[in-house]
């Protein structure tokens, strides 16, 4: 009985050690959207018993390894019981009641992440290799920034054009997979309530520059929103170059290639035309607009060494006009 | 004979025979489980479009071949050689046909090609996967043949045959829930 | 030249790569004969499957069927002559305890290299930014250590089934020993093919290899492909002689309600892998299908679906976790009464709750889904159905600590394992609520929260205990102990070291750290943490190597040990000398007339010599 006592209140001590540290360590990101709160509660909810039932079982561990180690030269036995049912009845039966009661608090947590609020924002989201795009229906506007009012809830309807990707902010806590297929259009709800700055990471493993599949995720108050988005639909530009810029920003071309000479999938565009490359084949091209064409409308066809073929899509020929092709190869053109 | 002497002995391996055996037919099943998980996952409720005839008559083939393999497993155990030889070789035969039936005449005639949706990658890979259990089992039954003709079986060991004829049966009773799954179930 | 012919395992690999030069051969004349030009992707496929085939002719796999179906007569396994010494272990042998070790060999090789594979991006991770791999290499070592590792296992859980249960029930052999030894090689072309993805492009996919990427990707994935699937059939095969021998072969007098419990837990185990891991043969036989002929099963643009391959593949590949912990916690349980000197607590209930773990493990695959886009409705069910598996696993967690409670424990090397095996078990279990519950895994799944999590069951489960039970039952096989020293510094290496990585995976995890990427934004602040993890990895395989070194001195050097070290209960060590005779029990009868763990409870015996009970034979 003596050691019972002792054990009991030494399991009461770890327990609340064990949550003040895991609750001191700081374990999740901020919280931005009120869908983080709802979960973070029932986060809570969880870190509480896991403090408890690590403290029961280490408790009695290590009570038993320093208190019935076995005395030097003692060959005995310990104490002999086998089994009893009155106990085995009681854990099995009370872990069961906690599982239930814990599902359902999960079944009602996840219910009201999922609440839907009639006027929420509408935002098509394209996800490809390796590039986010986004889709405000509502406006006619497309860009590779998600900008959002804050204080109000967003419904993501998204789709992907290539494999299975994943949209998740961390401060939002919620992710949902971005699958290929018109029929399996997946649905994302969320209400940002921080301004601030966030990252839509893909989280769903998705080949060659997975790692860098990330979008900036902006949430602004509604005049800033409302600025946004007269500046989008007013400002469209109209010179060669900044089409260019807005096609190749919007389709996801810089998920591979880098406007800066930094390392990527694909070749950087910084400094590229008017440079000569060594060809997969051994010649050296240089570029101009002929071979840039080329390069956007039949990627496979020349493909300079130290880079892999077959990774470039090759139906852009079929997605854009033929001014639109010019308009980009303008843009690579001002780069140089 | 092999170094089995007692006829307790043999009673104990045939236990053990037998269920490894029913085990494997658990473990298959669960493969071909999948594949109709597979079909209703992809089809719903959606006929395939296959011709009624055939599929009608490649599956009284294989109806009528598992009779004649019982009626080899029940002459055997009464000793009656002649009759077990007769009987495995109708029911090869009917084998052969259905595997004629369907991957000589169905894969060729069908409205659509493996490739061509949810339709030809179900219909060719379940039917693929049967016709290749149906194959083994003629393996099989080749083999037990060939070993009866040699006199290998008696009335009180035969196991061989024994194994043979469930594992035709259980291929049998694939294709009945195959069959309406296939060719059946559904609308147009 | 002859010398080295004779060792089946050179002269099967030989056999292999002829096997696959012919059936790449034959295919590519095949479509030339059709008119159609070479293309290497099925060349490999065949070629692939006719290699594992001719390894089998090489290694004499077939021969004794072969004769059967001849009908010729071919003799019983224990009637086989086989060669004596070292020989035995890299051929054909049909002795379970060859097997056993064959399979744990074989298990600790696929240990050692998965564990470097994962050194290898370890080291890419320690900083942020690429240093050491590109992308696709980075993608393939993550993959290839993943399913490495789980050969290893299930190679390991092989190797423990083999070469203990028939010992303990006190049978002679194996139910079937032919396809005892089959099982065996057949998974060694199977990890060669596994290993031989990195030769032919590597695969971009992990070890998941979900589709519509591994229908894209480079065509390494369908060596990946060949390699599991085969690995599958060693599985099922392995596993339906196990279930045989554990249901026909027991010795007189032993009930099922009296066998040592590890036996209830390699049969709840066997269960698993006889029927589950078809439907992962099967996902990867249709995605591998889908490769090589267009077929429209899981690509939406071809009427398939992307969510059918994730419900086919986690019908297995989530028992398939508790495939890997259900024997190490068998171990546990059969270890820990040895130790404490005292009866396990609640016998019939810890071997129920192996069985219960099993049957729940059939009901919750679709909680790896919760984000994937499944059907809404099924998300809370499958909730409710992940967390009964709780319940089961609590009863295992207090009979342990009921069997801990008022004993005399001693702290050799095995029990040492044991202790740390519970803690890390523990922290697993403990970890796998926050996931099982749908809202808070919206956050946490595809993190390291979840890499933590798995490799801390991983660890408990599997890598602990089985240390346990192969320093607990070297002197069984060699008839020496394995160095007490050396022993003790691998468990206070590697426990504290394994303990770190869990812990920093698990909170850069919550913190917003994804799996599977090769680098990571140096704003996110892990740098830190990476590196701590990094070096704790290269702890960890510290620790291993010494384990390796000791186990390799000690069969050698180690202390003679040929009596009953442990003072068990169990046949093996109560009956048996060390090291285990080639017949087993063979002029040793016995039969059971007690309980398996009565430690304690005065004149009572579990087993006992047949002659010496008064019965005759």
């Amino acid at each position: 009985m003596k050691h019972i006592v002792i054990v009991v209140i030494l399991v009461i001590l770890l327990t609340f050690g064990t949550y003040a540290l895991l609750q001191g360590i700081g374990l999740l990101p901020a919280q931005a959207s009120a869908q983080a709160v709802t979960i973070d509660r029932m986060f809570n909810l969880h870190i509480m018993m896991i403090s408890f039932l690590f403290s029961l079982i280490i408790v009695f561990m290590g009570y038993s390894i320093i208190v019935f180690r076995q005395k030097k030269g003692d060959e005995g036995f310990g104490k002999f019981f086998k089994a009893n049912n009155k106990l085995e009845i009681i854990w099995t039966i009370l872990p069961l009641g906690t599982v239930i009661f814990f599902s359902y608090l999960g079944a009602i947590s996840l219910a009201e992440t999922r609440n839907v609020e009639p006027q929420a924002l509408n935002v098509d989201v394209t996800a490809g290799q390796w590039y986010w795009s986004f889709d405000y229906p509502d406006y006619g506007i497309t860009s590779d920034k998600l900008y959002l009012p804050v204080d109000r809830q967003v419904k993501l309807s998204m789709t992907s054009v290539d494999v299975i990707h994943s949209f998740w902010v961390p401060e939002f806590r919620v992710k949902q997979d971005v699958l290929p297929g018109e029929n399996l259009v997946k649905e994302l709800r969320f209400t940002p309530t921080e301004k601030g700055e966030y990252t839509v990471r893909c989280a769903e493993l998705c080949g060659g520059a997975h790692a860098y599949m990330n979008s900036p995720v902006i949430v602004v108050d509604d005049a800033e929103f409302t600025d946004w988005i007269d500046s989008e639909l007013g400002n469209l530009p109209q010179d060669p170059v900044s089409k260019g810029k807005r096609l190749v920003e919007n389709n996801g071309c810089l998920g591979c290639h880098s406007v800066d000479g930094s390392p990527s999938v694909g070749p950087t565009w910084a400094g590229l035309f008017g440079s000569e490359n060594v060809m997969l084949d051994g010649s050296i091209k240089e570029v101009n607009e002929d071979y840039l064409h080329t390069a956007i409308v039949d990627p496979n066809f020349d493909v300079p060494e130290g880079f892999p073929a077959g990774v470039m899509p090759s139906n852009y020929a079929d997605l854009f006009s033929e001014e639109e092709i010019q308009n980009m190869i303008s843009f690579i053109q001002s780069l140089k | 004979m092999s170094s089995i002497t007692s006829s307790a002995q043999y009673q104990k391996k045939l236990a053990i025979n037998r269920l490894g055996l029913w085990l494997f037919f658990a473990s298959d099943a669960f493969m071909f489980g999948g594949l109709l998980v597979a079909r209703f996952y992809l089809l719903g409720n959606r006929r395939l479009e296959l011709e009624q005839t055939l599929g009608l008559i490649v599956t009284v083939v294989l109806l009528v071949s598992s009779f004649f393999m019982n009626r080899a497993e029940v002459m055997i155990s009464k000793g009656n050689q002649k009759g077990f030889q007769r009987s495995i070789i109708v029911t090869i035969v009917l084998g052969i046909l259905f595997l004629a039936g369907v991957v000589g005449v169905e894969w060729q005639t069908a409205h659509f090609q493996v490739n061509e949706g949810a339709q030809g990658a179900v219909f060719y890979m379940m039917t693929g996967m049967h016709a290749f259990h149906v194959l083994t089992g003629i393996i099989f039954l080749l083999i037990v043949y060939r070993n009866g003709l040699k006199g290998k079986y008696t009335a009180e060991k035969h196991y061989a045959v024994e194994a043979s004829a469930n594992y035709w049966h259980f291929i049998d009773l694939v294709w009945i829930i195959y069959y309406p799954a296939l060719y059946l179930m559904g609308l147009i | 030249m002859r010398k080295i012919w004779s060792i089946g395992l050179i002269r099967a690999l030989i056999f292999q790569i002829l096997g696959s030069a012919i059936g790449a051969g034959l295919l590519g004349l095949i479509r030339l004969a059709m008119g159609l030009s070479w293309k290497t992707e099925p060349a490999l496929v065949v070629g692939g499957f006719i290699g594992a085939i001719f390894f089998m002719i090489g290694i004499g796999g077939f021969s004794g069927w072969w004769k059967m179906a001849m009908g010729e007569d071919v003799p019983e396994a224990h009637d086989v002559t086989e060669p004596e010494g070292i020989r035995r272990y890299f051929g054909f042998s049909l002795d379970h305890k060859v097997i056993g070790i064959q399979y744990g060999i074989l298990s600790m090789v696929l240990l050692s290299v998965g564990g470097s594979l994962a050194l290898i991006f370890r080291t890419e991770l320690a900083s942020s930014g690429l240093q050491i791999l590109d992308f696709v290499q980075f993608n393939t070592l993550v993959g290839l250590h993943g399913m490495v590792l789980i050969a290893s296992i299930l190679m390991g859980v092989a190797a423990m089934g083999n070469y203990v249960v028939p010992l303990m029930i006190g049978a002679e052999d194996m139910a079937f020993p032919r396809l005892n030894a089959f099982s065996f090689w057949i998974a060694v072309p199977a990890t060669v093919l596994l290993l031989s993805a990195m030769l032919f492009g590597g695969f971009e996919t992990g070890w998941t290899a979900y589709p519509p990427l591994s229908v894209r990707g480079p065509m390494g994935i369908q060596l990946f492909f060949a390699g599991v699937y085969i690995v599958g059939w060693s599985s099922i095969l392995g596993a339906l002689n196990l279930i045989v021998t554990t249901l026909k072969m027991r010795v007189k007098g032993m009930k099922l309600f009296v066998m040592p419990i590890f036996a209830w837990a390699v049969l709840a185990t066997s269960i698993i892998s006889l029927t589950a891991t078809q439907l992962i043969g099967l996902s990867f036989q249709l995605v591998m299908f889908e490769r090589l002929l267009g077929m429209g099963f899981f690509t939406p643009s071809n009427g398939g679906n992307p969510i059918l391959f994730q419900h086919l593949f986690w019908f297995y590949s989530h028992p398939a976790v508790y495939i890997f912990v259900l024997p190490g916690l068998g171990i546990i349980s059969e270890l820990l009464p040895v130790f404490v000197r005292k009866p396990l607590f609640g016998y019939k209930w810890v071997a129920m709750s192996s069985m219960g773990i099993a049957l729940t493990g059939y009901l919750v695959w679709g909680h790896h889904m919760f984000t994937s886009g499944i059907e809404e409705y099924l998300r809370v069910p499958f909730m409710y159905s992940t967390l009964l598996v709780a319940v089961p696993t609590g009863v295992k967690f207090f009979s342990w600590v009921a069997t801990l409670w008022q004993g005399k424990l001693r702290f050799p090397v095995p029990m040492l394992f044991i202790l740390g095996a519970i803690i890390v078990f523990l922290i697993g279990g403990l970890t796998g609520p926050p996931s099982g519950t749908v809202s808070t895994d919206l956050h946490l799944h595809d993190t390291y929260y979840i890499v933590g999590h798995f490799h801390a069951t991983m660890f408990g489960g599997f890598i602990f205990p089985i240390f346990a039970a192969i320093y607990y039952w070297y002197p069984k096989i060699t008839g020496r102990k394995m160095n007490d020293t050396l022993g003790k510094i691998h468990f206070y290496l590697m426990t504290p070291a394994f303990l770190v990585t869990s812990f920093g995976q698990m909170q850069i995890g919550m913190l917003g750290m994804r799996r599977r990427i090769a680098d990571y934004d140096p704003t996110l602040g892990f740098d830190t943490s990476h590196l701590i993890i990094t070096i704790a990895g290269y702890l960890i395989g510290v620790s291993v190597l010494i384990f390796f070194i000791n186990l390799i001195i000690s069969a050698k050097r180690g202390e003679v040990a040929t009596g009953n070290v442990w003072q068990s209960r169990s046949p093996e060590w109560s009956i048996l000398p060390s090291p285990s005779p080639v017949h087993n029990y063979k002029g040793m009868p016995f039969e059971v007339v007690g309980e398996p763990y009565d430690y304690g409870l005065e004149g009572s015996n579990y087993v006992l010599p047949v002659n010496q009970t008064g019965q005759a034979d």
